[in-house]
């Protein structure tokens, strides 16, 4: 991504119901799932150590929760632009990521109400659905943080 | 063979504690970076102060869906047992051992930004069951946590939905 000039003017895209937001191809690997865990300060080993995932019956290392949620996030931010802010993220999880595999992410804008924007969203891999759910979010920039 | 694990657990949840953690850390710029490294997130407000103060915040701000990440046990840690643990492991003693997750629901009051140190409350918000699933008979339980930051200001809450259940007859398959 380029970077933003500084005095550029951020501005909001315009969004409208029905619109679909452009697909995102996630390679699954083993380090973005390994990375992932420990970034997110996720330590349990079936995040990182194949041989105690495959001694916990799964064939291989799998993504985290909170990874997913983190790009769930990326997703509907790259979306969005700098001045979207995301009020609620409500996933429900499926088939786990597995190192080797692409999740693709696609989305649709449900509902605009007002400021409210709220986008459906799906993550699919080769096994079936890993996470659909929705995201809310606003665009109230005058609003500070603290 | 299967017990009714409600009744104790209902008392787990009329009884209402919360397992309280407070972040060892505060929210700070170099994990907000790595993560976004980790996750391939370019979004200029996690990373650039003067963009984030362009779109109206203090500072870079964390992205929201790491809410959980500020508290999260540290591996040096000793295991503090906690109602939800129990909780888990009334399920399982009851007859219902495997485990799948099943919804995340997260709420943001408002953007992390770099100083802010944040305590989780966490505790078991429901049970629902026993329900016929796909995967065999099993019970849903819903934890909530809570995080407040250092004013004691609600900043965002998380609702976490497991499956418990005893794998139907012919579905030994392990799809975690």
């Amino acid at each position: 991504m380029t970077a933003i000039a500084k005095t550029q003017l951020l501005v909001a895209p315009v969004i409208t119901e029905g619109q679909q937001l452009p697909e995102l191809k996630i390679p699954v690997t083993a380090t973005l799932i390994a990375t992932g865990a420990v970034a997110t300060r996720d330590f349990q080993k079936v995040h990182h150590d194949k041989s105690v995932a495959q001694a916990a019956g799964t064939p291989d290392i799998f993504m985290n929760i909170l990874t997913t949620n983190c790009l769930v996030n990326r997703y509907v931010s790259e979306f969005s632009g700098p001045l979207g802010r995301i009020k609620k993220i409500n996933i429900r999880l499926g088939a786990p990521n597995y190192p080797g595999d692409e999740m693709t992410f696609t989305g649709t804008v449900q509902a605009v109400q007002g400021e409210r924007i709220v986008l459906a969203i799906n993550g699919t891999n080769s096994l079936g659905p890993h996470v659909t759910g929705t995201v809310e979010l606003t665009f109230e920039s005058q609003e500070e943080t603290r | 063979m299967s017990v009714d694990p409600s009744l104790e657990i209902n008392e787990l949840i009329s009884a209402s504690h919360e397992r309280v953690s407070i972040a060892r850390d505060p929210v700070n710029r170099p994990m907000i970076h790595h993560l976004c490294d980790a996750m391939g997130d370019a979004n200029p407000i996690y990373l650039d102060p003067e963009v984030a103060r362009n779109a109206g915040h203090s500072d870079v701000v964390a992205p929201p869906a790491a809410l959980q990440v500020w508290n999260m046990t540290n591996p040096s840690d000793p295991e503090i047992s906690s109602d939800v643990d129990r909780a888990y492991g009334i399920l399982e003693a009851s007859g219902y051992p495997k485990v799948v997750a099943v919804n995340s629901e997260q709420e943001y009051e408002r953007h992390l930004v770099p100083g802010d140190v944040l305590t989780a409350y966490e505790k078991v918000e429901s049970l629902k069951g026993p329900k016929q699933t796909g995967l065999g008979e099993g019970y849903f339980i819903t934890t909530l946590t809570e995080y407040k930051d250092q004013n004691d200001q609600l900043v965002g809450t998380m609702r976490f939905r497991t499956l418990w259940y005893t794998p139907a007859v012919g579905q030994e398959q392990d799809n975690d």
